[in-house]
């Protein structure tokens, strides 16, 4: 038992970063249509940006801060300079986000190399509460990705600006007739998605070692996690990250962690066949006039 | 003149849609564009709202030229668009419609009492306050959609095709509805409709359009007698 709760929560802690990850693919897919695989390598952007600060002195709390930035300078620019060109045809800014891989892949490898980056862990305090061992770094991990996804979520249902992106999802030509300025949404969620895969890659370094290929697997997983609960739906990327990490944990805690690759991918396959819109129903993109 | 366009050419692609077309609307007036299905009414009204930008012409209201601007700043300038079939948030809830209405508006306190003012305008929207767009019939969702356009407190409401769809008992209503909407919002309307009965029953002038250009146009009146407006139009159309 205590090492079964040991293992779920280790899988909800990778599980936040993953879900960082489908709160950024899913708002921006839900208002575009453009599927950005290019997130993972926004992701890893962070941790770079992440373990430079770190390297350099910089305390671990400012560093994430920073990659937050970072990338979300980067998102808007490639927002204005790249996407904003297809918004018409949502399939060519999904190219656009191939081709991006491979060069942030090989910006970063030319700048600082392929090889395994690190940091010292941020919080080294083990809990030890009957028998079950915690580390502190994990629990901080889902902390921080739970405040930052609560803050997203209330901002998205409560605020005028949450409403007006909501419209915009629901209908793009008919939200600009409320007088809404649907470009500068779209700009605002290329952003915010870009901000949210900064922390992301700050939070990963904290938990693991990072190459500059570590954006792959994650933008997968995040896409699975994403469809799971139904592309565009932000509550059910919330709620699939949350089933894929007690999955995975509960997998490792049974043995199969050999697997664990597998099972957001499994799932995903699973949740399809039986719901093809995801577990909370999914957009097909933006409508469009 | 509140609104004057000129000479307006507008297309989709290599497809020219409106032909030359001139128009004019002052405040407060009720004016309706008819014509038979495919005239070029529809892209006319989403010309005025920005959907569409115009190849050629030009589009002047309240004395500044506001040809080919976006969406988001004509609605800002107060040129309002009812979409044809009503294009509700069906996701949201009515107030939240409502609210989404008077996105442009920076004063709160005047929508939460517009809010109010709706719901006694169309008592029916009191009732579904809190449900959902997409679970309101379709005569409940096009007083939604008007409700939603007035949110704004727009100069001019465009209104496209308001009837389509409905029972002849709510289309007395609309009709009521937008007999009031020049006293209680001050509003100018301009509306494109296939029901004849209604827009003739409503407008002091009319428009009408064929193959994209206005074929004729005058006070209501004239136009009802007219014998081409019977030919292209009125033929089997109740009212």
């Amino acid at each position: 038992m205590d090492v079964l709760l040991q293992q779920i929560l280790n899988g909800l802690s990778i599980a936040s970063v993953i879900t960082l990850i489908a709160v950024g693919v899913t708002l921006i897919f839900g208002l575009t249509g453009i599927i950005n695989f290019a997130h993972g390598e926004f992701l890893m952007v962070g941790s770079i940006v992440t373990w430079l600060a770190v390297s350099n002195g910089v305390s671990f709390w400012l560093a994430i801060i920073l990659a937050m930035i970072v990338v979300a300078v980067m998102g808007f620019a490639l927002e204005r300079g790249l996407f904003r060109f297809t918004l018409e045809r949502p399939t060519n800014g999904f190219i656009v986000s191939l081709g991006l891989i491979i060069v942030l892949q090989h910006i970063v490898i030319l700048f600082w190399n392929a090889n395994q980056k690190s940091i010292p862990r941020p919080l080294n305090t083990v809990w030890e509460i009957g028998g079950v061992r915690i580390a502190s770094v994990r629990v901080m991990v889902i902390f921080i990705t739970a405040a930052v996804v609560a803050m997203t979520f209330v901002a998205i249902t409560r605020s005028r600006y949450g409403r007006a992106l909501r419209a915009s999802v629901e209908d793009r030509d008919t939200a600009a007739l409320m007088g809404i300025p649907v470009r500068r949404y779209i700009t605002g969620v290329f952003v915010l998605g870009s901000a949210l895969a900064g922390l992301g890659g700050g939070l990963l370094i904290a938990l693991f070692p990072i190459t500059p290929f570590t954006g792959g697997t994650m933008v997968m997983k995040g896409f699975a996690v994403a469809l799971i609960g139904g592309l565009g739906n932000l509550t059910g990327a919330v709620v699939a990250g949350l089933i894929l990490g007690i999955v995975e944990g509960l997998s490792a805690g049974y043995g199969f962690s050999g697997w664990t690759d597998a099972y957001s991918f499994g799932l995903m396959i699973l949740v399809l066949l039986f719901r093809p819109n995801g577990l909370f129903g999914g957009t097909s993109g933006p409508k469009m006039a | 003149m509140l609104l004057t366009i000129s000479d307006m050419t507008t297309g989709y692609g290599p497809t020219i849609v409106n032909r030359g077309v001139s128009l004019t609307l002052a405040a407060r007036e009720i004016v309706t564009v008819l014509g038979p299905n495919g005239a070029g009414k529809s892209t006319l009204l989403r010309t005025l709202a920005g959907l569409v930008k115009p190849r050629s012409g030009s589009v002047i209201f309240d004395g500044a030229d506001v040809t080919g601007q976006a969406p988001d700043v004509m609605a800002k300038r107060g040129i309002v668009l009812v979409p044809e079939g009503r294009r509700i948030f069906t996701d949201m809830t009515v107030e939240e419609n409502l609210r989404l209405g008077a996105y442009t508006r920076r004063d709160g306190e005047g929508v939460d009492a517009d809010v109010r003012t709706m719901e006694s305008f169309f008592p029916i929207l009191a009732v579904k306050r809190r449900e959902k767009g997409g679970s309101l019939s379709g005569g409940q969702q096009q007083m939604l959609a008007i409700a939603r356009g007035l949110m704004a407190r727009p100069r001019i409401l465009l209104l496209d095709e308001p009837s389509l769809g409905l029972s002849p008992l709510l289309v007395k209503e609309i009709q009521g509805i937008i007999l009031g909407i020049g006293d209680r919002f001050g509003a100018s309307v301009l509306l494109v409709e296939q029901n004849a009965g209604l827009a003739l029953s409503v407008a002091s002038r009319g428009y009408l359009m064929q193959n994209g250009r206005i074929a004729t146009s005058g006070p209501i009146e004239e136009l009802r007698d007219m014998s081409l407006m019977r030919e292209l139009y009125l033929g089997g159309v109740a009212g």
